[in-house]
């Protein structure tokens, strides 16, 4: 548990010595007239059915945020870890709370376009000091467009992720994370006395990565209720429908396809899913889709 | 939002002139300073910087992570052993500031109204402070803690009209009232901006007023006191009576009987009048100007205290330390809590070997700055609230002050070693009898383990120190060495289980206050068992601890009247 405070060291050395370059960064001059920004639209459905309190944010136990600063614009999904229902924990607490947060610290400033690693990090570690203890575990995924240099900077955490579609074409995707089949890596906050049997992944464990991004470029950031359910072909045909789109409406409707999609197969038992396909790898005979909370963050680049 | 804003015309005979300028409604642009906090510098929650913007969650009232909290309420801290005694008890304030807040606006405008949205325990503030940057500050209002119902408010005072713009608001706090933490959401200033220069200038300079046919700012308090008879019964008394009478007084009575006569002018020189000083109250008139005058007139301080007067700024360095040199050479006590900023130097105070009380609250000095005081050797208390002292320095300071008694670490976040520090507290300062660590998370169970050592101990404030951390059996071996126990703040540690708790009521009998947040597995029958054994408890704070149902609260709370029992939830 050294790793604990050993996060909080590590983000008081970047604030003592950031305290110089905040200032800077909040010069109003330095915005130019026309920045790169994206344009996005959300859809999603919780699992089950049933009425769930509304929030927004939140589609059963997944979670997202979208926030604008003046340097950059972020996007976010988690995904609650289920497990934790079985010991009174509600898994959508957690993830909920991370991007809630996550969006917060984007909102004032506290973070760096160029490490979102850096932002979920010091998202996790917001949560530990809840006052009403917020336990669970969550996936995480979180893009930054730094407005600066037009630049997209990820970070992932297990099994949620992005692609970006640039004319019909994969330009980058997310790489899975997990310790074995169905069980991705996951930022998690266990009961007391629980640490010892939990799967804990530190936020610098996440996957990071940068590359730049062209106007016009589609990106996907969704849970893995979306990527188990629909492939990739099917998604690429979707995204291709908003190569460009500055429309946020457009972009709704497409959003809403998808996610529908994905849903609509989640419940197919006879269709061969992506995650049937990765069962059968891994020696698990299934068939059929895998019902899950869907979360879908569509989003354009315009510059 | 429930409340409206109203634009009420102005009752104010200024109305047609502020008809021609821009009503303006700002909510707060930038977090200046404040002098307390909840949470480390690197949380948002609980964080002065939630003051900024709308109100997120006015009109909802609850304890919200991210709205503005205070560290402290009610009376319990200024109870603690180591809480700064007054040092010129004349010269208390009547409505003593505790803390405070500085926030900017966007716009300076003409002040109208300051509303303050509290959505947590309401009735704190008690002063209204306002400015233009680099401006004096003027006082906008000033009035009693009060005690408030449990709702959210938007505290509107009605402030004195001023003729000066204002972009900066300072908000202080007096929290002996409260129940328990407060919490701000907002800040509203509300106000007229001028649309020209020519408009601002001319109602500063009160043009306006005597065009409106209003008397002008005459005081008409002045009144001529009848003179009985013209004897000067003081005349009689020997200087020494004189100035023993005087030693009554405050620094502001001083002041006016020395406009008195020559004589009462010779005698409020007398060096003994100024052996603790206290300047706290007069943080926004002490420059250094004044400090000179005080210069001119002290020889032997013992006790100062100038919280939050800004030496960098306002009183610059050298005008500091000449009075250091001249004023105090055996000065014992020093509080200067706020004063520095980042390029100011500490290494001067330490040449004044007989300090035995240092207070350096919210003092943002570079690190290197610290290494200096390990120069003193007398120090019993010393306060570093909030400052950026490294384990190093820190560690030096401790071996050279073996007679350390209060020690106060609370939110220092470049401590990584604390278990070093504790292992040195129990070598070299065997007679502490407070520590606080409050929010310092590089301590383990270890580290605790080695406070157990100081057998005098009676008050410990480990708050959030251990979060997911295994306890282990320190609280056991807490328990076995320091028996006369009398605070512990336990917050935040969210593995200890009534196991865990057993040996501190097997053993701890002296508990008066006793504080478990946030502690997810106690249960009913432990906290039963604490109100019982504990025959001197008068606080326990049970919040957020998820198996204690509030209506066993409210029982408990019928038999045990002499108990405060906190649980929000």
């Amino acid at each position: 548990m050294h790793t604990l405070w050993l996060t909080s060291r590590l983000l008081s050395r970047a604030i003592w010595n950031g305290i110089s370059n905040l200032s800077t960064a909040a010069d109003a001059n330095l915005q130019r007239k026309k920045d790169p920004q994206i344009i996005s639209a959300v859809c999603g459905f919780p699992k089950e059915r049933k009425i769930q309190r509304l929030i927004k944010g939140q589609f059963g136990d997944d979670a997202w945020f979208t926030a604008k600063y003046k340097t950059a614009d972020v996007l976010g999904v988690a995904d609650g870890v289920g497990g934790w229902r079985a010991y009174g924990i509600d898994p959508g607490e957690f993830s909920l709370h991370l991007m809630q947060t996550c969006q917060r610290l984007v909102n004032m400033g506290r973070f760096t376009p160029t490490n979102p690693s850096e932002l979920l990090a010091r998202s996790y570690y917001e949560l530990l000091h809840h006052k009403k203890a917020i336990l669970g575990s969550s996936t995480a995924c979180v893009v930054v467009l730094n407005k600066e240099n037009s630049t997209l900077y990820t970070a992932n955490i297990g099994d949620s992720g992005f692609m970006v579609v640039r004319r019909g074409k994969v330009i980058h995707k997310s790489e899975e994370q997990q310790h074995y089949f169905n069980t991705p890596f996951q930022l998690s906050l266990p009961p007391p006395g629980y640490q010892a049997n939990v799967l804990s992944d530190q936020p610098d464990s996440a996957i990071t990565n940068n590359f730049p991004v062209e106007d016009g470029d589609v990106i996907l950031v969704a849970t893995d209720g979306v990527f188990d359910n629909l492939p990739q072909s099917l998604l690429i045909k979707e995204l291709c429908k908003v190569q460009g789109e500055r429309c946020a409406t457009r972009l709704q409707t497409v959003a809403n396809s998808i996610a529908w999609m994905a849903r609509n197969l989640s419940f197919d038992e006879t269709f061969i899913s992506p995650f049937a396909e990765s069962a059968f790898a891994n020696g698990i005979n299934t068939i059929g889709g895998k019902p899950d909370d869907i979360t879908v963050l569509l989003a354009t680049v315009a510059i | 939002m429930t409340e409206l804003i109203t634009k009420e015309p102005k009752k104010n005979n200024l109305n047609p002139i502020y008809g021609n300028m821009i009503f303006l409604e700002q909510f707060v642009e930038s977090v200046i300073s404040y002098s307390s906090r909840y949470n480390s510098i690197l949380s948002i929650l609980y964080a002065p910087e939630n003051l900024i913007g709308n109100p997120s969650k006015y009109p909802n009232y609850g304890d919200y992570p991210n709205s503005y909290t205070l560290r402290s309420y009610g009376k319990w801290w200024n109870q603690s052993e180591a809480a700064q005694p007054d040092y010129m008890p004349q010269d208390v304030d009547r409505i003593p500031s505790e803390d405070f807040v500085t926030v900017r606006f966007k716009h300076g405008v003409f002040p109208e109204n300051v509303h303050i949205y509290e959505t947590y325990n309401p009735g704190a503030v008690v002063r209204l402070w306002g400015h233009l940057v680099s401006n004096p500050w003027l006082l906008l209002w000033e009035g009693d803690p009060q005690v408030c119902l449990p709702v959210a408010r938007r505290f509107s005072p009605p402030i004195r009209q001023v003729k000066e713009l204002v972009n900066e608001i300072r908000i202080e706090f007096n929290q002996s009232t409260l129940k328990y933490y407060t919490s701000l959401d907002a800040v509203l200033l509300t106000g007229y901006q001028p649309k020209s220069l020519l408009q601002c200038k001319l109602l500063q300079k009160g043009l306006f007023d005597c065009l409106d046919g209003c008397d002008c700012d005459i005081d008409k308090s002045i009144e001529s006191h009848p003179c009985s008879d013209g004897i000067d019964l003081f005349a009689d008394l020997p200087f020494e009576v004189m100035v023993h009478v005087f030693q009554y007084l405050d620094l502001k009575s001083l002041c006016r009987c020395a406009q008195v006569s020559k004589r009462w002018y010779s005698i409020t020189f007398d060096p003994t009048l100024y052996r603790e000083i206290s300047l706290k109250r007069y943080w926004n008139k002490v420059d250094g100007a004044v400090i000179k005058h005080f210069i001119s007139k002290c020889k032997n301080v013992k006790k100062l205290d100038m919280s939050w007067c800004s030496i960098e700024k306002q009183i610059t360095e050298p005008v500091f330390i000449e009075f250091l040199e001249r004023c105090c050479p055996n000065i014992t006590h020093l509080s200067l809590g706020h004063c520095f900023g980042h390029t100011s130097s500490l290494g001067y105070i330490t040449k004044y070997g007989d300090l035995t009380d240092l207070r350096l609250r919210n003092c943002k000095c570079k690190t290197e700055e610290y290494k200096a005081l390990s120069n003193l050797t007398k120090l019993t208390a010393l306060d570093l609230y909030c400052s950026s002292i490294s384990d190093e320095y820190l560690i030096n300071i401790l071996k050279s002050n073996r007679d350390l008694k209060h020690l106060n670490l609370d939110l220092c976040e470049l401590l990584e070693r604390l278990d070093e520090v504790t292992e040195i507290v129990s070598i070299y300062n065997p007679n502490l009898i407070t520590w606080s660590s409050w929010k310092t998370y590089s301590i383990t169970s270890e580290g605790v383990k080695f406070l157990a050592q100081c057998s005098s101990l009676r008050e410990l404030d480990l708050g959030w120190c251990l979060l997911l951390n295994d306890p282990g059996n320190c609280l056991e071996r807490i328990a076995t060495g320091c028996k006369d126990l009398r605070r512990l703040i336990l917050s935040g540690w969210r593995g200890v289980n009534d196991q865990l708790l057993l040996p501190l009521i097997r053993q701890c009998e002296q508990i008066r206050e006793l504080d478990l947040l946030g502690m997810k597995n106690i249960s009913v029958d432990i906290c039963e068992r604490i109100l019982s054994s504990f025959t001197k408890l008068k606080l326990l704070d049970i919040s957020f601890c998820d198996l204690i149902k509030p209506e066993q609260v409210v029982l408990w709370q019928q038999h045990y009247p002499n108990v405060t029992i906190q649980q929000a939830q």
